[in-house]
């Protein structure tokens, strides 16, 4: 009809691209200034941070020119929250209490009953987590028109739990599978408008975003059985651990090791490959997201992705690296102010439900000052990993992305408002919707 | 009069379907004249426009509507903004008796979760934890704290084992439980270290630190400690306190988050809660002492005298300080032990001359 953009052939063989605008600068003052009033107001102010966190992203998402919009309003988020305290609060309560009565009285110990309040707490968790993506997708918008997403979190939550089961079961060679079938779960119930998403594709093309990861294992294994059986590092009958410790200890010291020892630059291929495992792990998060986007469609639809592994590889371990560096130097300024002013005692000094029989240090200003500084390292790590991971990490996301087919667009209209209660309580009150 | 602006770039999206219209845009008698390809035109009256807030970059900026919920107008001349004179006002607010309601009941919720349920289930729950299980969680809790307390890194915190000490010590422990029932056993520990402290925990534990010992000028003062701690296991408070704490820690986690990492803010809290209901138990502790010393025919005033030799090394610190201490003022305490002690009566040493150096030796 009128809209040329989603008929028309364009010029970039990609389709209608994904645009992504604003500065990094920005973002870091805008997380800066929220993070602060966050940490004043004793936390609560994270309702609003969230929510200006997210309209900034959205609006810096532009598929085609025109942003997205989020329009998750902070006093609904509250309000969730209360909902979700008032029914969690005796759920975590009375239950916790309960079950280390239970574990202290039958297994006479406390970790039984750790156990089972956490393991209490997991369904709970994937229930939490789909109606966090309920709320999200339901205050979304694109060109005036609302995304969606159906109801079915408990369905959610059963089919996680058994995925989850036959993944550990087959010790995560189903891996792929179970990240499909819960993507499909998800993708299957979100609308754009009337629309609904499908998600094609066949499971084992997951297996492709998996080769990294696979490989380090392989090199992992085959190093060990090369450097400790086939030809060993250590060439002597007798190895102990103690005597391994030794040896360490000696070649520390610059002297001779006690065991006669082969090629002993060959033991770099672990530290390697464990890298290349977290390598393969971050790699198979993100690009079994591209395999499966690619094969996302809807009447007159499709999705493309060309999202890089290795760039979103480096973009985590650069801005990892930014981040935890401050984080650092916060932690080690924490421990030196602690140890000046309060004694190394009070580094160790954590009390357990004990009994003291108690006296008084006029510490409490030294106290105040470490809190301070510790809420303001956390706010710090918290303002360089939105600017140096979230924002390159969703502007490669966004910038990768593009829709090769969008006529069908025409044929859409409005869908009605979720409203929705509890918004995404749960998930902030079981803390995991710390992510944007 | 009318003003017309740079139309070029500008979409609007009627809220039903996602198709771009192009617009032409003049501000026309206090309206936005919206110029639809069609031939329509859109009215918006300038005082209910809004302008999106927290857009990122330059390039466009949404308009909306107070009255239209969806509609948009996606728009590139930065000088229209200038003339909405409500532009970054905010939507009139709604729903605000809802919220108010729910954050009653939320908070209503929590502090009858931790101020009477939690504690009242764990007072009840804790008597009916077998004797095995409790020992079990004090065994692992003392086990930790040595962890947590020693310096080196290396291994557990020591505890002092000089035999002529701990028979000393025994003596001691045989004295105070002379008029009591021996239901409980204690299982007394002394620990290397030169905290002025002594605790007790689930299962009959009670520790007292190397520090409190050398400190003391004479056995009286151990023995009023040891009654002291001897208190809390008989009424059961380490036990409920780990149990309370089970309940309420999970609770306040809910309701700090995790904005920056929560835990500090955890752990003061958490210290606030038990200060508050061990206040109780300390005065019942210190109660239960003074009758314990008096069976043993030892002044209750040498709990005082301790107390007293705390505040000149600490000082007495302020209501904040004693408050997060978990323990009455001290001053107080001194007074009521003074109180306890019967000054007709003559009270003996709880130990002689050689017991009494063979305990400041424990740790030799």
């Amino acid at each position: 009809m009128k809209d040329a953009a989603l008929t028309f052939p364009t010029t970039d063989d990609r389709g209608l691209p994904v645009e992504f605008v604003g500065k990094r600068g920005a973002l870091f003052w805008l997380a800066l200034k929220t993070g602060f009033l966050t940490v004043i107001t004793f936390g609560f102010y994270r309702f609003w941070m969230k929510t200006r966190l997210r309209r900034w992203f959205w609006s810096a998402i532009r598929p085609g020119g025109h942003p997205m919009e989020y329009v998750g309003d902070p006093f609904e988020k509250l309000l969730g929250f209360f909902i979700a305290v008032v029914i969690l609060t005796f759920y975590i309560g009375i239950i916790n209490l309960v079950l280390m009565f239970v574990s202290f009285s039958v297994f006479s110990s406390a970790s039984a009953g750790y156990l089972a309040s956490f393991a209490g707490v997991i369904p709970l968790w994937f229930y939490a987590r789909y109606r966090a993506r309920r709320y999200v997708l339901a205050r979304t918008r694109w060109r005036g028109v609302r995304f969606g997403l159906e109801k079915g979190a408990w369905g959610y939550a059963w089919r996680a739990l058994v995925h989850w089961a036959v993944t550990i079961l087959t010790i995560g060679l189903l891996w792929p599978r179970m990240t499909f079938f819960l993507e499909k779960y998800i993708t299957d119930r979100t609308y754009f408008g009337s629309m609904r998403l499908h998600q094609g594709g066949h499971w084992a093309m997951l297996y492709r975003a998996a080769i990294p990861f696979i490989l380090s294992i392989l090199i992992l294994g085959a190093g060990a059985v090369w450097l400790f059986w086939w030809d060993p590092v250590v060439v002597s009958s007798d190895v102990t651990i103690e005597g391994i410790s030794r040896s360490f200890d000696e070649m520390m010291n610059g002297g001779e090791p006690a065991f006669p020892v082969v090629g002993m630059e060959r033991l770099l291929i672990f530290p390697l490959g464990l890298a290349g495992l977290l390598y393969g792990a971050i790699h198979y998060r993100f690009v079994s997201k591209r395999l499966m986007a690619n094969h996302k469609t809807a009447e007159g639809i499709t999705v493309s992705s060309h999202l890089s592994g290795p760039r979103v590889v480096s973009i985590y371990v650069l801005g990892s690296f930014i981040a935890y560096l401050f984080l650092m130097l916060g932690i080690m300024g924490l421990v030196v102010l602690a140890v000046v002013n309060l004694g190394p005692s009070s580094i160790m000094g954590i009390e357990t439900g004990q009994y003291g029989l108690g006296f008084d240090i006029p510490r409490a200003v030294w106290l105040m000052l470490l809190a301070s500084v510790y809420l303001t390292v956390f706010l710090m790590w918290n303002v360089l990993y939105s600017t140096f991971v979230t924002f390159p990490l969703m502007r490669h996301m966004a910038k990768t992305l593009s829709l090769p087919q969008r006529y069908g667009l025409q044929s859409i209209s409005q869908r009605d408002r979720d409203s929705f209660a509890e918004a995404e309580g749960f998930a902030e009150a079981l803390d995991l919707g710390a992510a944007i | 009069m009318s003003m017309g602006f740079d139309g070029f770039g500008s979409s609007y999206f009627d809220g039903d379907r996602p198709l771009s219209e192009e617009v032409s845009l003049h501000i026309a008698n206090q309206n936005l004249q919206i110029g639809l390809d069609d031939g329509n035109t859109l009215f918006w009256p300038i005082k209910d426009i809004r302008v999106l807030p927290d857009t990122a970059g330059k390039q466009g900026f949404v308009l909306r509507l107070t009255t239209d919920p969806v509609a948009r107008l996606f728009a590139t001349d930065r000088s229209l903004i200038a003339q909405l004179p409500n532009a970054t006002r905010r939507a009139p607010p709604k729903g605000r008796g809802k919220l108010a309601f729910w954050a009653l009941a939320a908070v209503a919720a929590v502090a009858l979760q931790i101020l009477v349920l939690v504690p009242l289930l764990a007072d009840r729950l804790a008597v009916f934890i077998p004797p095995e299980g409790e020992r079990a969680l004090g065994k692992a809790t003392f086990e930790q704290i040595r962890k947590a307390l020693d310096e080196t890194g290396l291994e557990p915190l020591p505890v002092c084992e000089n035999p002529t000490g701990v028979d000393a010590l025994e003596q001691m422990r045989e004295a105070l439980s002379a008029g009591s029932d021996p239901a409980e056993e204690i299982s007394l520990f002394v620990l290397d270290h030169e905290m002025v402290n002594a605790f007790a925990l689930p299962g009959g534990f009670v520790v007292l630190f190397r520090g409190l010992i050398d400190q003391a000028e004479n056995p009286d003062e151990v023995a009023a400690v040891l009654a002291h701690e001897i208190g809390h296991v008989t009424s059961r408070d380490p036990t409920r306190h780990a149990l309370r704490s089970a309940g309420s820690i999970g609770v306040l986690g809910l309701l700090f988050g995790d904005f920056a990492g929560g835990t500090a803010v955890l752990f003061l809290t958490e210290r606030l809660i038990s200060a508050n209901y061990s206040q109780q138990a300390e005065t019942d502790a210190d109660t239960f002492a003074y009758t314990t010393l008096e069976g043993a025919n030892v002044s209750p005033a040498a709990l005082g005298t301790m107390f007293e030799r705390l505040r000149e090394k600490y000082g007495d610190g302020n209501r904040l300080i004693s408050h997060f201490l978990s323990h009455p003022r001290l001053s107080q305490r001194i007074d009521n032990a003074r109180a306890a002690a019967d000054p007709s009566r003559d009270f003996a040493p709880i130990l002689d001359d050689a017991q009494w150096s063979a305990l400041k030796a424990i740790c030799g």
